[in-house]
């Protein structure tokens, strides 16, 4: 791959979830050079990974779809996928980027027809559905990804069935020998819009994440819920396959909670209470939804969302962060605390337990630059001469709508800067 | 005109050339299609596919462009001709992974190949390469209504982004809202004391910029025109009248505070009851002193009541959260406990909603001893010399009394949206639309309407539409900004309830759109979700009868009426999707590559089966945006749907004109289908009423098919998603065995 | 250590102001961790995970609640805080780092020294024996103890759990890890006098703290 051309006039996005997304394109749109980069095989980031958005239960594939033909259609914005930000240096308006090309053994000639797939035996657990189920070592991300283009799995390299799906290839697009490339590219401004990551659930220890099948996260049911998920859309849950009717939610599963994250998350009761309605479109009124919350923060417009909620009677709220879980012998988790609402002791069984994850700064898992500020969470305040800054939920947790907020106005301070630079230079 | 030049690419990639016969199709291509060069290529895709492409283009001179192979979704990298008009025929996506495999299917599968490949060059046929709106104009001045901390931020970030920058400011001075807080919310960490509001420095940075001019006491007169050349006319309260051209318009305009004498159980109107505005007031007074009443009463107790006047199920206040007032009652609360710890403070809430670092904030308070309980408020009632709040301490279960020196209502923010449009009267029925605008909505009584913000010229109504509540928010999740007024983005609280600083985020997202406004506008693009497109409206006013459903059916209120009645198209206020288009009952109007020609003639080019050959032919007419992207994905796996189905990808259903579907069942077409978004209130089309509208002319349709004597079955619309890429396979195969059931359209043969 | 202090028994004011300062600041200024008090923020965990939970009147959240409420009588009249084991499980659980525990311990502590713990309250008889037991010498005697505990409630109650217990203390003296001549005198630490002085000390420390305000 050659190197994109960029200078100082070049903007830098670093992730291509829809903050990113947003980001480059608001730029690009304005008519800034812009490249994007992108750790995994796709853009889209997480929302591509979501059945539907609060509150107008759309389906977060259509706005991607919206983004990725403005994106088809903008000669200014470069993506580069399978690339990460191995460093950076320099200072406002003059920044030396030097970015990491992961292998994906599928060159651009690809034409996404299939075969590679069809002729290689080997599966690996699906991270497009958090694990849950499995998908052919060489594969496309999903049927929305962008670049539309397969991969091979680096686990296949060396195998047979890496030459098997040589072999399939009719146009010559893999080619086994691709090597990891470092590219160094000169920008103006970066933006982090790295995004956010689910809080590792196994920590929250008395739920017993990992050891109780029958407890998920609020990401992983987003999976089941989906047409195009591990199941087929239908919420089964994973001890037994058998379908799940009477479902607790648990907020602040490791938000608002110092020995976790001690920040609120903000998405997490908005996104229960859309999932509750996934729970209904299920089963109608034999579905039966319990959420356990401190406080349900259905914040500005979105609160006749929860009133909509509070009058569905499949939906029950109870006033308590949860103690512990246990499991009984069929496999049902039984939830075990207090509703403090007058104090009233609950050993409450359930088919399943979806617990309303936090989020966390993906930032938390890649090093950044030295003088990038971070608050105590992780969240990316940007440097101080302001070259660079963060965009969407990797800035604060924020849900979609306004981390595209987020991402657009982060857009015009890295123009600022583009601008500012060119002024001074002229 | 002779120096088009035609030309047909059929790619043999991916399968197509061993499971179709590329044979029979460049014959179609030939003699039905009359393309003038026609090459076949085994990866058309490729490096040296796509060249012999460009080497034509350059060499031979040719103008369009048919590439038969995947769909139009796919390969844009690749097949990306600017200069040149093309059409896809989707023969991957649309045919060879959506037929099921096997020879007993050849014959279908091959039918339904040669007719995408009719469709494609009936298509080509009919286009051009769009041009650009002629009438694009490039002021790119932004003019930012509204002088508080989201208009100041607004201003401030354009200038200094190298934006000429008008800002209008009805009162005498800057500083809105903001001015009159003692102090604010912190905006990083620490998340722990109330902070400086930072406004006086804003202002001086705002009022010291060459690029902004300020008009204080100022309001807007009127705002004609179109992105790129918007006039103004700011006028003084002295009535003093001066005209301004800018490119774009950031309407940060804020809010109003709920009204406290319409929350009379809770003490509205009690002179130891206050606002958050109120309490604000009193604090600036006290200016880190003892906070005393306004009748000079040291305060030794104060009770804050959360969501007074908000989240109102019941339709008598405001149904929505505000948002701020958590984190705003926290840091009152704060004021009291800095200045004298000995102050008790209750703070009653439902929920606290103070999200993200929040949480540090809150922390904060309780440990200046700021007690909190999830209560429920029935009444304040004055009791001696202040007040008691009687609730329900939901945590204990009990009805408690309590009492205060001064009680804080929690009130809402009310946006300063001017006038609600929907309410407007249509100044002469137009007949025949379903529009919100036009419908029988009682007309209110002048006086109740708020005074406009903007005062638009548009012929649909003088301020920004607004979305629920009076909210100008966005109806979109992704697209914040996509408001139906081009180049016109409210920002701050007007757009929706929000603390200030995500006002100041908000303000500097808005712009951004500004600047992105002026620019496309200059370049005579589209905006926002056909951005960058150049193909604009192009209309024959002299077959136009002046029935003006374009002008009332426009999403986007791009179009006004002359003096004379006819449409004036405002083509920068365009968003291109085609609703005028559909609605023009005289087909005037049409874009440069897509037209009532080009999807007619798709229509019209089929090689029609006869009555007995038991091969129905089913139109489908799909969303280009949700429902052709599902197909598509259906393609991607595998999911088979009938090999009688043709589909068309329309730029929204809206633009759908019912000629095409009336020609179809004329041309011997079995039937009709319509795929689009979801309509209703939580409407999916990103233009807004397009389904809406579609499925209201579909209903018009029915007495057409009547006098046909064609079954009402024949034309059937349905609401899909973009996820539905299995469900719009089994939609298209029930229906192909609707169309079985009542049989072969009789009209075949008859044209 | 927050000592078990026995001293005169208080009037309960009539009617406690409501949601004032004045109960939390005197919680604060009396209970060992009273000033975490008002950081809790109603989740209900704690009161959840207490293994013991079913059994009280008022999990600590509720406490908590009732302080800031200002429900002084209802608070220091509970059993609620003297049923707490110490296990510690709400400590682990807090997600704002509460040391629950110890504020039951010190609510419990305080009440008593007020005179208004329940008049029958066997953790509170316990601990009034050990504390006495083990401040006589500075060192625990375990027999005396027992005996102490088992005939607190007469004569024949006291035998019957003596000899319920039998088999038990039998077991423990084949092991070596009883001896019941320590009933009559025990072994002491060496230095009992400068045990004495520094209890003593710690006295004078604990009466210099705030007076108790109402």
């Amino acid at each position: 791959m050659t190197a994109p051309i960029a200078t100082s006039q070049t903007i830098l996005v670093v992730g291509g979830g829809i903050s990113g997304m947003t980001a480059a394109l608001e730029a690009a749109e304005c008519g800034r050079d812009v490249v994007l980069v992108e750790r995994s095989p796709t853009l889209g980031g997480r929302t591509a990974l979501l059945y539907r958005y609060f509150p107008k239960m759309c389906h977060p594939t259509c706005g991607l779809e919206i983004n990725l033909r403005r994106l088809k259609a903008n000669r200014r914005v470069r993506v580069l996928t399978m690339t990460e930000v191995a460093g950076i240096t320099g200072r406002r308006g003059d920044y030396q980027a030097t970015l990491k090309i992961r292998p994906r053994y599928v060159n651009e000639t690809c034409t996404a027809c299939g075969d590679c797939s069809a002729a290689v035996s080997a599966e690996i657990p699906n991270p497009y559905n958090y694990g849950l189920d499995k998908i052919k070592a060489a594969h496309l991300p999903h049927v929305m990804a962008y670049p539309q283009r397969y991969l091979l799995d680096p686990s296949i390299i060396g195998t047979a069935d890496a030459d098997q799906a040589k072999a399939a290839c009719k146009v010559g697009a893999i080619d086994l020998e691709m090597q990891e490339e470092t590219v160094q590219l000169a920008v103006g401004a970066v933006l982090w819009a790295t995004g956010w990551r689910p809080y590792d659930a196994a920590k929250i220890q008395p739920y017993g994440y990992g050891r109780f099948p029958n407890v998920i996260t609020s990401v992983e049911f987003e999976r089941l819920a989906d047409p195009s998920g591990p199941t087929g859309g239908k919420l089964l849950r994973p001890s037994d396959g058998k379908e799940a009717k009477n479902i607790a939610f648990i907020q602040c599963a490791g938000s608002r909670d110092e020995n976790h994250l001690r920040h609120c998350s903000r998405i997490c009761c908005m996104a229960t209470l859309k999932q509750t309605q996934y729970v209904r479109e299920a089963l109608g009124d034999t579905a039966q939804s319990t959420v356990y919350y401190i406080d349900i923060r259905s914040i500005d417009r979105l609160e006749d969302f929860y009133q909509m909620v509070q009058r569905d009677a499949t939906v029950k709220f109870v006033k308590s962060k949860v103690a512990r879980i246990a499991q009984a012998d069929n496999g049902d988790p039984i939830l075990h605390g207090v509703d403090t609402e007058g104090y009233h002791r609950y050993a409450t069984a359930h088919d399943l337990v979806v617990l309303a994850i936090g989020m966390e700064p993906e930032s938390n898992a890649i090093a950044l630059p030295q003088d990038v500020i971070t608050d105590s969470s992780g969240f990316i305040e940007g440097s101080p001469d302001g070259g660079m800054c963060g965009a969407g939920s990797a800035s604060s947790p924020l849900d979609v709508n306004r981390s595209v907020q987020s991402a657009t106005g982060a857009a015009l301070r890295a123009i600022k800067v583009i601008y500012q630079t060119a002024s001074e230079e002229a | 005109m002779a120096d088009k030049k035609f030309a047909a690419y059929l790619c043999a990639g991916c399968g197509l050339g061993e499971v179709l016969d590329l044979g029979t199709m460049e014959k179609v291509v030939k003699r039905e299609g009359k393309m003038q060069v026609i090459k076949r290529h085994d990866v058309l895709c490729s490096a040296d596919g796509v060249q012999a492409i460009r080497d034509d283009i350059a060499n031979e001179g040719v103008t369009h462009v048919l590439i038969a192979g995947c769909s139009r979704r796919a390969k844009t990298e690749a097949f990306d001709f600017p200069e040149t008009a093309m059409a896809r025929a989707n023969l991957r996506e649309g045919v060879l992974w959506v037929v099921a495999p096997g020879t007993d299917h050849d014959e279908v599968r091959q039918e339904m190949a040669d007719d995408y490949i009719r469709m494609g060059c009936a298509e080509l046929k009919k286009m051009a390469v769009p041009t650009g709106n002629p009438n694009c104009a490039s002021n790119k001045r932004i003019l930012v209504v509204g002088g508080g901390m989201s208009g100041l931020t607004a201003a401030i970030e354009a200038a200094e982004t190298g934006y000429e920058v008008l800002l209008v400011e009805k009162e005498p001075q800057l500083g809105g809202w903001a001015a009159k807080l003692y102090k604010r919310v912190p905006f990083r960490e620490p998340y722990a004391e109330p902070q400086d509001t930072g406004l006086a420095e804003l202002i001086a940075r705002v009022e010291a910029h060459p690029k902004v001019r300020v008009h204080l006491a100022s309001t807007l007169a009127e705002t004609a025109g179109a992105p790129g050349r918007f006039a103004v006319k700011i006028a003084t309260e002295s009535g003093a009248v001066t005209q301004e051209m800018v490119g774009a318009i950031v309407q940060a305009s804020g809010f109003s505070t709920y009204d406290l004498a319409k929350l009379p159980e809770l003490g509205g109107g009690l002179p130891s009851v206050v606002d958050q505005a109120g309490l604000e007031q009193l604090a600036k007074a006290a200016n880190g002193g003892v906070i005393q009443r306004a009748d000079g009463q040291a305060v030794s107790s104060v009770v804050f009541v959360q969501c007074a006047g908000q989240r109102d199920a019941s339709g008598t206040h405001l149904p929505y959260c505000s948002g701020h007032c958590c984190a705003t009652s926290v840091k009152q609360a704060m004021y009291f406990k800095d200045a004298n710890p000995d102050v008790d403070t209750v703070v009653l809430y439902t929920d606290l909603r103070m999200p993200g670092m929040g949480e540090d904030f809150y922390r904060s308070a309780q440990s200046k001893g700021v007690i909190f309980t999830k209560g429920q408020v029935s009444t304040v009632k004055a009791a001696g010399t202040g007040c008691s709040v009687n609730f329900r301490d939901l945590i204990l279960n009990e009805e408690v009394t309590l009492g205060a020196d001064l009680v804080v209502l929690a009130t809402g923010q009310v946006p300063n949206s001017g006038v609600n449009i929907d309410l407007l009267a249509e100044p002469a029925a137009a007949e025949q639309t379903p529009t919100d605008e036009a419908s029988a909505t009682p007309v209110e009584p002048a006086a109740a309407l708020p005074p406009s913000i903007l005062n638009l010229t548009y012929r649909q109504g003088p301020d920004l539409p607004q979305l629920k509540a009076g909210l100008t928010d966005s109806h979109f999740i992704c697209f914040p900004y996509e408001t139906r007024r081009t180049g016109i983005y409210a920002a701050g609280p007007v757009r929706r309830p929000m603390d200030m600083l995500q006002a100041t985020d908000d303000a500097t997202g808005a712009a951004l759109k500004a600047i992105q406004a002026v620019e496309n506008a200059a370049l005579g693009r589209a905006a926002h979700p056909r951005s960058g497109d150049l193909s604009y409206p192009i209309v024959r006013l002299e077959g136009c009868t002046q029935c003006k459903r374009c002008t009332v059916e426009c999403p986007f209120g791009a179009i006004d009426e002359d003096e004379r009645r006819f449409p004036v198209f405002n083509e920068s206020r365009c968003r291109r999707c085609g609703t005028c288009m559909g609605a023009c009952p005289v087909r005037v109007i049409a874009f440069e590559n897509y037209s009532v020609d080009t999807v007619g003639s798709q229509i019209k080019s089929l090689d029609m089966p006869d009555e007995f050959s038991e091969r129905p032919r089913i139109l489908l007419l799909a969303c280009e945006n949700d429902a052709y992207p599902a197909l598509d994905m259906a393609g991607v796996s595998r999911i088979c749907y009938s090999a009688f189905v043709r589909a068309i990808p329309v730029r929204c259903l809206g633009s759908v004109n019912t000629i095409w579907i009336t020609d179809a069942l004329n041309s011997g077409w079995d039937g009709v289908m319509l795929m689009g978004c979801k309509r209703g209130d939580d409407y999916q089309c990103h233009f807004v009423k397009g389904s809406e509208l579609a499925h209201y002319r579909l209903s018009k349709i029915d007495d057409t098919l009547t006098q046909l004597s064609l079954e009402t079955e024949r034309v059937a619309s349905f609401e899909v998603a973009i996820t539905d890429s299995r469900r719009v396979a089994a939609l298209i195969n029930d229906y192909a065995e609707t169309i079985k059931r009542i049989g072969m359209s009789p009209l075949k043969g008859f044209n | 250590m927050h000592a078990l202090r026995t001293t005169g028994h208080q009037t309960i004011p009539a009617v406690a102001a409501r949601y004032r300062n004045n109960f939390l600041k005197e919680v604060e200024a009396h209970v060992e961790d009273g000033e975490w008090v008002k950081m809790c923020m109603q989740c209900g965990v704690c009161a959840g995970s207490c293994p013991l939970g079913a059994h009280w009147e008022h999990p600590p959240q509720e406490l908590f609640m009732m302080i800031r409420a200002g429900k002084r009588a209802e608070v220091l009249t509970s059993d609620a805080m003297w049923m707490c084991t110490s296990c510690y499980n709400c400590v682990v659980r807090c997600p704002r780092k509460l040391p629950i525990t110890q504020i039951m311990h010190g609510i419990a502590s305080y009440a008593q020294e007020l005179g208004l713990a329940p008049e029958v309250q066997p953790t509170r008889d316990f601990s009034i024996q050990f504390w006495k037991n083990c401040t006589k010498t500075g060192r625990v005697n375990e027999m005396k103890l027992t005996v102490g505990l088992y005939f607190k409630d007469g004569l024949v109650a006291g035998i019957k759990q003596v000899m319920n217990m039998l088999p038990v203390a039998l077991g423990l003296m084949k092991a070596g890890r009883l001896n019941p001549f320590e009933l009559l005198r025990g072994h002491s630490p060496k230095d009992q006098k400068g045990i004495a002085a520094m209890l003593k000390r710690a006295r004078a420390i604990e009466a210099q703290r705030a007076p108790v305000t109402h």
